[in-house]
């Protein structure tokens, strides 16, 4: 059943956003190296390392992290 | 994911010439060769009061192959040096630990928290992955990680799909991920909630730790394993907004104990520290201290969403995400950064965070004297309520040939608290939680080859 709801909601959410968007000539600017979501990939990897070492959660932007007895 | 952002100028140019019959420009052929991107950085991470540094030297390198197949190379190495907590409360006297190894002893002085000195480890972290196109507007990615430390390995695996609609606005992802970790700490696994014994074998000679074999100890090493799913959703909003949502799941089963962490214990009605005398002509604690437990599943649920927009080349990014888990801590996360180009070939990026999460529903500021023992219980801060708060800026300069050198300095402050059902007689009002400040300095370059 909760399948079916996600998949009902996925798809609901997939033909509203058929409306936003840009075309393909229109992508100057999310095309830029600073619009990607990526962009500062050191720099979070880096946050991510010394967070799940530090804090009680880990994870989110990407997988959980860790890999690190740290302490 | 967002790489095929980048992407999509290319390989619709690219599409838009082989359905015209004409030859690709020369960017398109020029972006199908073989190409090494680098990032590489050095990282200085100093906490407050001869606490924990850390030296870490990382880099990720990028080889395109062209038709967006792409080669990812993360090496990193970590020098990891300081004193950290050990989990007992301050006391009104001076109190002696046994190290970890179990042969040796450490003090720490009246009134303070009492810190591990015995703390240093190295870590070298490698993980490759590959991202190909799988069929029209599909890519697929694999990825492999190894670590290694001292007392702890780490193995793991990842694959992931993502699929492109609506002319690539939207972008539907899944993820899996699966480690496999190993934890052998130094003199073996403390038994759950066992009472640290006296030291054994104190003879000053750094090279036999491994063979004291010290009272309260289990087997030498055991394993974790975690499952991470990840489903993501890309939008793009407009010409000028890209929008990510991801929701994931976290399931960690195995050896989920601190080996390190320990807890004192007190007196049920006064909450003062119970005293205790090391054996005749032995050197060991001089209060009672148990070993922390905790359960060995955790299941964890968040969802991060992350929004960037540029304003007339100015990008705001701005970032949330909300944690839950079985361990009952919930955690707020609220980022933001915002790039400011400046002089044509430079940037500044300031940078905030904050956090906050509730306590795990077996975190003890200490254990009371009385039996039975609680099934789990851990006094480590990073299990307690507690929030914290970064304040960096990054300065970035772009070179003529396009190379990048930056340099970023942050600071971070965590602040704890104990929830007040958890403290005892004079604890209240009288709690003292590891607090802490650290400096954040990273001096990174990006080249291509």
């Amino acid at each position: 059943m909760r399948k079916l709801i996600l998949l009902a909601t996925v798809s609901i959410a997939l033909q509203g956003c058929a409306s936003l968007g840009v075309q393909p000539w229109e992508r100057e600017v999310l095309a830029r190296d600073d619009m990607q979501l990526d962009a500062n990939a050191l720099d979070t990897a880096f946050d991510d390392h010394i967070y799940f070492s530090k804090e009680g959660t880990s994870g989110g932007r990407g997988f959980g992290g860790g890999g690190c007895g740290c302490n | 994911m967002a790489d095929r952002d980048a992407k999509i100028g290319a390989a619709l140019a690219a599409a838009t010439c082989s359905l015209l019959g004409v030859a690709p420009s020369v960017s398109v052929a020029e972006e199908a060769e073989p190409k090494w991107d680098i990032d590489s950085a050095f990282l200085y991470y100093g906490e407050s009061d001869g606490r924990v540094k850390d030296f870490s030297l990382s880099s990720h390198a990028t080889r395109d192959f062209g038709d967006e197949r792409k080669l990812g190379l993360d090496l990193s190495v970590d020098w990891l040096t300081g004193a950290s907590p050990n989990g007992a409360i301050a006391s009104d006297g001076a109190q002696t630990f046994t190290s970890p190894s179990g042969g040796k002893t450490y003090t720490t002085p009246a009134g303070e928290i009492p810190l591990d000195e015995t703390f240093l480890d190295t870590r070298f972290a490698l993980n490759a992955s590959w991202t190909q196109p799988f069929a029209r507007l599909y890519t697929v990615s694999a990825g492999l990680g190894f670590s290694s430390e001292y007392d702890y390995q780490h193995i793991g695996a990842n694959i992931g799909l993502t699929r492109d609609f609506n002319q690539r606005n939207t972008t539907l992802s899944a993820a899996v991920a699966y480690a496999q970790d190993t934890i052998e700490p130094v003199g073996g696994l403390p038994l759950p909630l066992a009472q640290m014994p006296d030291a054994v074998g104190d003879d000053d000679d750094d090279e036999d730790d491994e063979d004291l074999n010290p009272a309260n100890r289990g087997d030498s090493s055991d394993t974790k394993n975690v499952l991470d799913v990840l489903l993501g959703f890309t939008q793009v909003l407009g010409r000028h907004t890209v929008l990510r949502v991801n929701l994931s799941y976290s399931d960690s089963s195995g050896y989920l104990t601190d080996p390190y962490k320990i807890l004192s214990v007190v007196d049920p009605v006064t909450g003062e520290l119970i005293g205790r005398t090391p054996a005749p002509g032995e050197s060991g604690p001089t209060g009672v201290y148990r070993f922390e437990s905790r359960p060995d599943s955790r299941r964890k649920e968040s969802v991060y969403a992350e929004m960037r927009h540029d304003f007339s080349g100015r990008v705001l990014q701005v970032g949330y995400r909300y944690s839950t888990d079985d361990w009952e801590v919930d955690s707020h996360t609220l980022e933001s950064r915002l790039r400011l180009p400046f002089g044509g070939s430079n940037y500044l990026e300031p940078h905030v965070r904050y956090y906050q999460q509730t306590a795990a529903s077996f975190y003890r500021y200490s254990l009371p004297n009385t039996s039975p023992l609680p099934g789990f219980a851990t006094a480590d801060a990073r299990l307690s309520e507690m929030s914290a708060v970064t304040v960096g800026l990054k300065y970035g300069h772009v070179t003529a040939g396009g190379d990048e050198w930056n340099a970023r300095l942050e600071f971070y402050r965590q602040t704890g608290k104990a929830p007040s059902e958890v403290l005892i007689g004079n604890q209240i009002g009288n709690t003292q939680m590891p607090d802490f400040d650290a400096v954040i300095l990273q001096f990174g370059y990006r080249f291509k080859l």
